[in-house]
């Protein structure tokens, strides 16, 4: 019974916490829009416009549902849940701690991949389901964008896991700090497994995963349809895309997809290459840096703070560079990202036959 | 808890796919197949097959369903009425094979049922003595890995030559003709 209690609690905790990200993203992102382009953002709304996600949810859950007469009514309304279970189930692997996870799987990243993978067939839905031009045309290039930039994901994965010799994500975190049950390197000679720290991050075990991060978190940008790839829902160029003619709480809860896929990758790539729930602070003689801040709590705080870090980036970005035409896109997509990540994947090869052993 | 969700995925399984063949919408059909597949993945994770039901979820309902909606999106509209419209006869000419099909299918069944006893077989009770078994928290696919790498590699590096074969024939299709 205690254990059915835990498997109502844990899912019921993340979506709350995703349901707070979401309003203070929003938040945050229309501050970061403000600061980039010189001007202040919300203020009307409380002290500095804090409150104004908070009304503007309001607002979209009092709406009334609307569904266009000609539309397939099943397909219309199951559309935003699939959206949202897909990305919502793909938080049940990730760790947020020293064996802190709610599913330990031997197979986390693929069942990860795979699950999000159902987020397409939601979008497709969606623009099937409400019998509009644009919308099919908006998820159509959607899935376009989504399935070509999948690959460059999990070729990059692929190249990470080579070198973590297994898929479990708690292992995965486990390899990167001060509790490693092995011998970790940095850049490959310079043994770091006691001094722990930012020296352990997956990202210095080996100098290629550095790129390796970089195509994921490229790749990841536009697997969540984030500018500089937001093609499939430019607002101001296209019409909407797919959710063009979603409004009230379905609108609100392909919103919180977006915004819970957003942390997802941001806390997958911190879990894979920037060290999980591993402090940055290395042990230095006899300041041990890193056993302090190495546990629960912490190991909380560092894993949040890191992807909110991500998140942030991912904001900056936004607003900083303009949108790629759609066979810009695709040129990055399969002549640069693919062939380089096929290269980092044969590198990875190499380096856990030659390197590591 | 666990027979609870079992039957759960059996019902919607099956139920998906009678709607799946007798409903008249297509577009709801090929939705309703996701569910097909997806229920199928999940009674795979009760035989312990963690891998084929991720493998199931990603290859056939992030990939060929998705291939088979695009299909369907993009062609003719004249041919998918001439598919949507479904005789009224039970058995008219044009389902023969249908028919043949599902008499095949029938014929096995009743087979494997007249064959079916309850007694579990003496591999089983052999296995289970030697102390040969999987527990679901094993790691499963590590044990596949060194299967495929060392038992079976020629099965596996003929699948990899075959994929191979049929990515370079998409690669030509595609292809623009080249104009001498």
């Amino acid at each position: 019974m205690a254990e059915l209690i835990i498997h109502i609690i844990t899912p019921v905790a993340i979506f709350i916490f995703i349901a707070c990200f979401t309003l203070f993203a929003v938040y945050a992102e229309r501050k970061i829009a403000g600061f980039v382009q010189d001007r202040l953002g919300p203020m009307e709304t409380g002290k500095y416009g804090l409150t104004q996600t908070i009304a503007d949810i309001l607002k979209l859950l009092q709406k009334e549902f609307i569904t266009p007469s000609k539309a397939d009514s099943i397909l219309f309304a199951a559309a935003p849940i699939v959206i949202f279970v897909a990305v919502f189930i793909g938080f049940s692997v990730v760790p947020w701690a020293p064996d802190f996870v709610p599913a330990h799987l031997h197979t986390g990243i693929f069942f990860l991949m795979a699950v999000v993978s159902i987020d397409a067939i939601g979008i497709l839905m969606a623009g099937w389901g409400s019998n509009n031009k644009y919308s099919l045309l908006g998820a159509i290039r959607a899935i376009a964008q989504m399935v070509s930039y999948e690959i460059p994901v999990g070729l990059s994965l692929i190249a990470a896991v080579m070198i973590t010799q297994t898929l479990n994500l708690n292992d995965i975190a486990y390899l990167q700090g001060v509790k490693s049950p092995e011998q970790i390197y940095f850049m490959g000679f310079w043994n770091v497994t006691d001094i722990g720290g930012i020296f352990a991050w997956h990202v210095f075990q080996a100098p290629h995963l550095l790129v390796v991060y970089i195509i994921f978190f490229i790749a990841s940008l536009a697997e969540c349809n984030r500018a500089p790839f937001d093609i499939p829902e430019a607002e101001s160029e296209l019409i909407g895309g797919f959710h063009t003619e979603y409004g009230g709480i379905r609108f609100a809860f392909l919103f919180l997809a977006e915004y819970a896929m957003m942390f997802l990758v941001a806390i997958l790539g911190t879990v894979i290459f920037l060290g999980a729930w591993n402090t940055p602070l290395p042990n230095i003689g006899v300041l041990r840096f890193a056993d302090w801040t190495t546990g629960l709590g912490w190991g909380l705080f560092w894993t949040v703070s890191k992807s909110l870090f991500i998140v942030g980036i991912q904001m900056w970005i936004r607003w900083t560079l303009p949108r790629f035409r759609a066979d810009q896109l695709m040129t990055l997509c399969w002549k640069i990202l693919i062939p380089l990540s096929f290269l980092c994947l044969a590198i990875s090869g190499l380096w856990r036959i030659m390197v590591m052993i | 808890m666990e027979i609870f969700i079992f039957y759960l995925f059996s019902f919607l399984a099956i139920t998906a796919s009678l709607l799946a063949v007798s409903i008249k919408n297509t577009a709801r059909a090929l939705f309703l197949l996701f569910v097909v597949l997806f229920s199928m993945a999940g009674l795979y994770l009760f035989a312990l097959a963690d891998f084929i039901a991720i493998t199931q979820i990603l290859v056939y309902v992030g990939g060929v369903l998705i291939l088979l909606l695009f299909a369907f999106m993009l062609s003719n509209k004249e041919l998918l009425e001439d598919l949507q419209d479904t005789s009224k006869h039970f058995i008219s000419l044009p389902n023969w094979q249908a028919v043949l099909l599902a008499l095949a299918f029938l014929s096995v069944l009743i087979v494997s049922f007249t064959m079916w006893s309850r007694a579990v077989p003496d591999w089983i009770d052999e296995a289970q003595s030697k102390g040969n078994i999987i527990l679901p928290t094993d790691n499963n696919i590590k044990a596949l890995g060194f299967k495929f790498m060392t038992q079976y590699i020629l099965p596996f590096e003929v699948i990899s030559v075959f994929l191979m074969m049929t990515l370079i024939g998409a690669a030509h299709l595609s292809r623009k003709e080249s104009t001498p």
